[in-house]
């Protein structure tokens, strides 16, 4: 009986042990950033946007991913937190899994104010489109022209608009620099596309019809329609500018 | 006959529960770890192949605007041809020796081109040449995959040896996988690799 309680006292002490190891190792090996929550398709922590806008990137990535299963996002951060933006970014969209699991198509938009560094960060599955040359064209011609002049809700939604269409999409109005009120025009059919379009969702959502291309399997947490990633990976497709 | 068949159930029963047992502290982790440690590692052989695909173009295109930078031209096509003629052997990730020479030749490759890329700095006609952008896009994107190809490397090579030589894998292993072997990972930093960026 005796032996019997201290073998279990050294099994239990094992057992303390190797959890104890495990939870260090763990800590040691998970040395990442802090990332913003996903709070949505637009993601502005630096808060650089004005809510028009940032509803109507929002519109276009939604429409996207309703019409390619591909999910791209807008994320800008305030503080890099040291890590090089080539860093920071696979590991947001892992920490993320923006993209269809095992398919990895998703893409983000990621701006640092802060740092004066923009990259578009690339899944796997949709290199073969928007190729590290194609994302260095777009940073270069639509994004780092209106940052540099420090206007970041033109640079974002003039670069949110090539991405679309360089991934084939055609739903978001060319508005390469345009003038600010040239754009106008375009845009009212399309504000109110989005609000039938929505409006639809709602109502269908009223009546648990919500139907959402990604992410199944979360259909109990996400009966609100929230957003959420995929679950797709990234491995460094994309390209970084700065200004 | 109905006594028999219980008894054989009660059996059955013991070894499933040890089955689940067994597979619950990690019987499997071996053979898991490993897998993914081999997937880990063909995404690096697949990056520097793919920076290997780009030099020919990249040489060809610098070569046409700054010819009498031929002895850094002629060092990435050594450097090159040296990575691309080490016959990988089955066994690199647990033969040192190898996966030494390996890591070298790659960095030496990593190191001409850099040198290459700054000696462009000098050719405002090759830096404004579309083709020459494109490829320069391309090969720093592929260093990033690199790296990062890399660090995942590392990660599972860390989690496959810590299984390897901590109880109670190190005991399972003993028993059932005695073939399995620490294996090597990278140990020239990435900052040694990268390819200086260049501003616009």
């Amino acid at each position: 009986m005796v032996r019997f309680h201290r073998v279990r006292a050294v099994l239990w002490a094992m057992l303390g042990v190797a959890l104890f190891v495990y939870a260090v190792a763990d800590r040691a090996i998970a040395a990442e950033p802090q990332f913003p929550p996903l709070s949505g398709r637009v993601v502005d922590e630096a808060g650089v946007l004005s809510a028009p806008t940032r509803e109507k990137i929002t519109g276009w990535l939604e429409q996207y991913e309703q019409a390619s299963q591909r999910q791209v996002v807008v994320a800008t951060v305030k503080s890099l937190q040291g890590y090089p933006i080539e860093d920071f970014g696979y590991r947001l969209g892992r920490f993320w899994g923006i993209g269809e699991k095992g398919r990895n198509t998703g893409a983000i938009l990621l701006v640092a104010p802060t740092e004066r560094a923009v990259r578009i960060e690339v899944g796997y599955g949709l290199e073969g489109e928007l190729t590290d040359a194609v994302s260095r064209a777009i940073i270069e011609r639509e994004i780092l022209p209106a940052f540099r002049q420090g206007n970041f809700e033109q640079g974002i939604t003039a670069g949110t608009g090539a991405v679309l269409r360089a991934l084939g999409w055609n739903g978001a109005p060319a508005a390469t620099n345009a003038a600010p009120g040239g754009t106008v025009d375009g845009l009212v059919p399309l504000g109110f596309i989005i609000f039938i379009v929505l409006f639809a969702m709602l109502r269908h959502g009223r009546h648990g019809l919500w139907i959402v291309p990604m992410g199944h399997g979360f259909g109990g947490r996400r009966s609100g329609g929230r957003f959420s990633g995929g679950g797709g990976s990234f491995g460094g497709g994309g390209a970084s500018g700065h200004w | 006959m109905i006594r028999a068949l219980f008894r054989h159930s009660r059996h059955i029963f013991l070894l499933s529960f040890v089955a689940v047992g067994l597979s619950a502290c990690g019987v499997n982790n071996v053979p898991q770890y490993d897998e993914k440690t081999k997937a880990a590692w063909s995404e690096v052989l697949n990056q520097y192949q793919r920076r290997t695909d780009l030099v020919p173009n990249l040489v060809e295109t610098v070569a046409g605007y700054a010819r009498q930078e031929q002895q850094t031209l002629t060092a990435v096509v050594e450097a090159r041809a040296k990575a691309t003629q080490m016959q990988l052997p089955p066994d690199i990730l647990t033969n040192p020796a190898a996966f030494k020479q390996f890591q070298e030749n790659q960095t030496a490759l990593s190191g001409a081109l850099a040198r290459l890329l700054v000696v462009t700095e000098q050719y405002p006609d090759l830096k404004s040449n579309q083709n020459f952008l494109s490829l320069q896009s391309q090969l720093e994107g592929t260093e990033n995959r690199i790296a990062i190809a890399r660090r995942d490397y590392i990660g599972t090579v860390q989690t496959y040896n810590t299984e390897l030589r901590t109880i109670p894998g190190r005991w399972i292993a003993a028993v059932l996988y005695p073939d399995a072997k620490v294996k090597e990972t990278f140990t020239i930093s990435e900052q040694a690799q990268e390819v200086p960026k260049v501003k616009f």
